[in-house]
């Protein structure tokens, strides 16, 4: 058994008023006089009473008693008592609320859901909130939102709290521990707490500098949903579509999957899926124009979470790869040659290119003079950004390591390849520098960097700094696989071999008119402008729920676009046991936070009640019969 | 106003209507026994008389009045009988007013008043000796009229009730004790009071039973005395006395207060009925013609 504490202890000294209220009683205390007939009867009954109720003195007194006893309540609330429930008690106490996807599973049919529980929980710290506690709310998902700042205003903390809802994304929980570090740069931070269903990845990449209490709330029920979306070209129209449908780990789903063209049905399938079972349905679309494919899921009976049940897939136009290569580049056009369904610009004999934009650029001359294109590979060309950095100088150059794993450099042998072009890296340049300045190092030379890629941009951009006619590179083997390995990342680029549905969060950009201003609707009414860029690029859309966004200008729709959830830890329900974090792993517990409870407005409302039961028999002893 | 003024003119009394007091002149009293003065009066006693009611034979004794002796007898028995006749001896009703600060509230002396005009009016048109007490003040003297007898002494029973002294700490058992110190004479003693006293009423009921009195007592109570309706802590003040009583939670001892009024009450009826007495309890509030002619004939008080 805990005894209560006190947080105003101070508050003891107002005790001493029970001494005046004492004696004023006593001063004041003026019976109503009546006069009866004969005090014969009255006596008599007096004498019985006493008898018989040793109490007489205690209730004669009854008025003063439930005086002392408003008093004592009062100065109690005054005192703040609290009910120490043994946890440690910290001052600012950051909550972690989880509101992906996950959060919106319900355990039953009516049910709360899962961020309905977390809310009810916090609600309950927020009431029980000491007045030297504050909190701040964190929502989070793949990012962190601070609801609120520190703060024990219990309305301010309310009115966020009702502010959090489910958002259709899947969730991350690195994004908001950094954000509660930051916030323990201005207050000490010793506890956090984390509301979540656990629905993601078990490791978080993260140093933990404070203590966390995972507290992972009841999984949702039975579910099954969309895990995952895509497509790969079959042929010049032609696409296959990949489904993959994942179910509780625990119980038997079924669903009836079916799936629509540009609204049009195509085609549908039952699916029954055991425990830890996944489903993958393979079908055919064709098309000639940018179409959007819609898997719709039914599930059987009841299902907890509602948006993993839709998938939408943006298929490109069926179309050939084009690549501008210079009618110089005789060894890239010649390697390019050998490839299929690639159209190469200029034409042979033509010298003139004809499309204003290509998917892959391989040029040797500087960027500004080159068409733009998805992805760019610069042979010979200092970029811009590095020309402080390295210059090219006449001279044996080797390549003496490169990055393997690069999707330009995989399966590329670039040993005992030597060139005339010896880029020389700056005196006091390291390759820090070049990371700094945006780019990173794909191959190293023995006096400067040989192969570099540009992280800025969405748009891939490698460069050789040394010329290929300078080396002998062409004559390797692994020349013909740069130069494959340079298409198929113009291909993926391009969306022209296979694509992946689009996941919530942010809609991946669009290329539209330039310095345009569009319109954005979307599911849940969400509405909103976005501004094209100079260069036609409509970035940045938030897409907070599943649904089809569309783009219009005028009231004229100039895309579309869908997002699905597409997340096995989001559909599985499944919680994690533990975080891994990276010097140490925080277990979940499913005990509900112990904060301290304070007793205050229990006094207040005995206060209350002793004030009226006062009046009560106050009003009651003042009535009586007049003489 | 005017026809107020002459209705009162008309009235005997301001105690009772006419229609009430012509209504009681023709009633009479009805004790339990035959208590009666040696003086001839309307009661028959069960001792040899001179009315023309004949009643028994005894022997003769030397003294008696020969007229009494039955001469037919004698001549056919030749030994003398006295013939004996009923005797009509007067009784004497004595009202006992409890006029104290305790019957003036709520309309009790008034009731009391009434009543004994009403009883001692029956005692006058019977031919019974009246006599009237009110007792109002320790100290003061007593207030009486007595020895009273006949429809001429009506006007004088009414002026004597009607300008009682009242208010005072006189109580019934000592007001019974000083009565009798003064009175004498058999018959009926009735008692108007609430009965309200700390001391004992089994004394003075014995002395009125050894007086050759049948006590007929009769209290009164208010209504507010019969159901209080108080709450709350109160300090009661005795009207008598000035003796104060602090009550917390009045409201929670009614109950007691009920079983103490009809203990009282039991246990002055049952003083009454030991000494071939009665007892009754009304409310002020109670209309006087159902308590003169409806509770009192059925209970066989008066006829």
């Amino acid at each position: 058994m805990s005894f209560p504490g006190f947080y105003d202890l101070s508050g003891a000294w107002l005790f001493l008023l029970l001494i005046p209220l004492i004696i004023f009683y006593f001063l004041k205390l003026r019976r109503p006089r009546m006069d009866v007939t004969s005090l014969v009867l009255w006596q008599q009954v007096i004498n019985d009473q006493r008898v018989n109720s040793p109490f007489q003195k205690f209730k004669r007194n009854m008025l003063l008693l439930l005086q002392l006893l408003l008093l004592v309540s009062v100065i109690l609330a005054v005192m703040q008592p609290f009910l120490p429930t043994g946890a440690d008690r910290a001052n600012y106490v950051p909550v972690l609320i989880d509101c992906s996807a996950s959060m919106g599973a319900r355990d039953k049919p009516g049910g709360p859901t899962r961020l309905e529980v977390a809310k009810a929980q916090v609600e309950q710290m927020i009431e029980d909130l000491l007045p030297d506690q504050q909190l701040s709310l964190i929502a989070f998902h793949k990012t962190a939102r601070r609801v609120t700042d520190f703060t024990n205003n219990k309305r301010v903390l309310r009115d966020g709290l009702r502010d959090i809802t489910v958002t259709d994304i899947p969730s991350k929980i690195e994004e908001a521990l950094r954000m509660t570090q930051a916030m323990a740069r201005t207050v000490e931070i010793n506890d956090v707490l984390l509301l979540t269903d656990g629905n993601f990845p078990t490791d978080a990449d993260f140093e933990l500098p404070f203590q966390l209490t995972y507290q992972r709330l009841d999984p949702g029920g039975r579910n099954i949903g969309i895990t995952a979306l895509n497509a790969r070209r079959a042929g010049a129209r032609k696409w296959e579509v990949f489904v993959r449908v994942e179910g509780s780990q625990k119980e038997q789903t079924a669903a009836r999957v079916e799936w629509s063209q540009d609204g049009n049905p195509v085609g549908g399938e039952e699916v029954i899926l055991e425990q830890q079972q996944t489903e993958r349905l393979v079908f055919n679309v064709e098309t000639d124009r940018p179409s959007m494919i819609r898997v719709q899921l039914t599930p059987e009976g009841f299902d907890a979470l509602e948006s993993d049940n839709v998938g939408y897939l943006d298929l490109p136009a069926g179309r050939d790869l084009t690549v501008y290569c210079p009618l110089e580049m005789k060894a890239f056009r010649h390697a390019l040659r050998g490839l299929e369904n690639i159209i190469v610009e200029p034409a042979d004999g033509s010298g003139a290119s004809e499309l204003s934009e290509y998917d892959l650029l391989i040029s040797d001359r500087p960027e500004d003079a080159s068409p733009p294109a998805q992805v760019s590979l610069y042979v010979g060309v200092i970029p811009p950004r590095l020309k402080d950095l390295v210059t090219v100088e006449s001279g044996g150059a080797e390549i003496v390591d490169w990055v393997k794993s690069s999707p330009l450099l995989q399966y590329v042998e670039l040993t005992e390849v030597y060139s005339n072009d010896r880029p020389q890296s700056a005196p006091d340049v390291h390759d820090r520098h070049y990371e700094e300045a945006g780019f990173d190092i794909l191959a190293h030379g023995r006096t400067g960097p040989l192969i570099v890629a540009d992280r800025s941009g969405e748009r891939p951009t490698y460069y050789l700094l040394f010329h290929t006619d300078n080396s002998t590179l062409p004559y390797r083997v692994g020349f013909p696989i740069l130069v494959a390995n340079t298409v198929q990342i113009a291909t993926r680029q391009s969306s022209l071999s296979d694509v992946r549905g689009t996941t919530t969060g942010v809609l991946p950009a669009r290329q539209l008119l330039t310095n345009r201003t569009y319109h954005v609707a979307g599911p849940g009414s969400i509405s909103r402008d976005v501004n094209s860029d100079d260069n036609g690029i409509v970035a940045g859309i938030s897409a907070p729920l599943v649904g089809e966004y569309a783009l219009s200008e005028g009231g004229s729709e100039q895309a579309r676009i869908g997002a699905s959830l597409l997340s096995s830890e989001e559909t599985s329900l499944t919680g994690t046991d533990t975080i891994q974090f990276r010097e140490l792993s925080v277990a979940a517990t499913e005990e509900k936070v112990k904060m301290d409870r304070p007793l205050w407005p229990l006094l207040t409302l005995a206060a209350l009640v002793f004030l009226l039961a006062e009046w009560w028999y106050f009003l009651r002893r003042s009535g009586g019969m007049v003489a | 106003m005017e026809s107020t003024e002459s209705k009162s003119k008309r009235q005997l009394t301001t105690l009772l209507d006419n229609d009430v007091l012509a209504r009681v002149e023709r009633m009479r009293l009805n004790p339990t026994r035959r208590l009666t003065n040696r003086s001839r009066g309307e009661h028959l006693s069960g001792k040899g008389g001179a009315s023309t009611e004949f009643v028994d034979y005894r022997d003769y004794s030397p003294g008696d009045d020969t007229r009494y002796v039955d001469w037919n007898i004698f001549s056919r028995l030749n030994r003398p009988y006295m013939k004996q006749f009923r005797h009509e001896e007067e009784m004497h009703v004595v009202v006992i007013v409890d006029a104290s600060s305790s019957m003036v509230y709520d309309g009790k002396i008034e009731r009391a008043k009434q009543l004994a005009a009403s009883l001692a009016v029956m005692g006058l048109m019977n031919l019974e000796r009246v006599s009237v007490y009110a007792c109002h003040r320790k100290s003061g003297a007593l207030q009486f009229v007595s020895g009273i007898t006949g429809r001429v002494s009506m006007r004088r029973l009414f002026d004597f009730l009607e300008n009682i002294e009242t208010g005072g700490d006189f109580e019934i058992d000592e007001a019974v004790q000083s009565v009798l110190r003064r009175h004498t004479g058999r018959g009926i003693a009735v008692l108007l009071s609430d009965f309200f006293t700390f001391g004992a009423m089994d004394r003075p009921l014995n002395m009125l039973f050894s007086a050759g009195l049948e006590v007929f007592g009769i209290q009164i109570l208010a209504p507010a005395e019969i159901s209080p309706e108080v709450t709350g802590d109160l300090r009661f003040v005795d009207c008598e006395n000035g003796a104060t009583l602090d009550i917390s939670s009045a409201g929670e001892l009614l109950g007691i207060y009920q079983e103490h009024r009809l203990a009282l009450q039991e246990r002055i009826e049952s003083l009454c009925r030991s000494r071939n007495g009665r007892f009754l309890s009304i409310s002020s509030h109670d209309p006087l013609p159902w308590v003169l002619f409806d509770l009192l004939r059925r209970r066989g008080w008066v006829r």
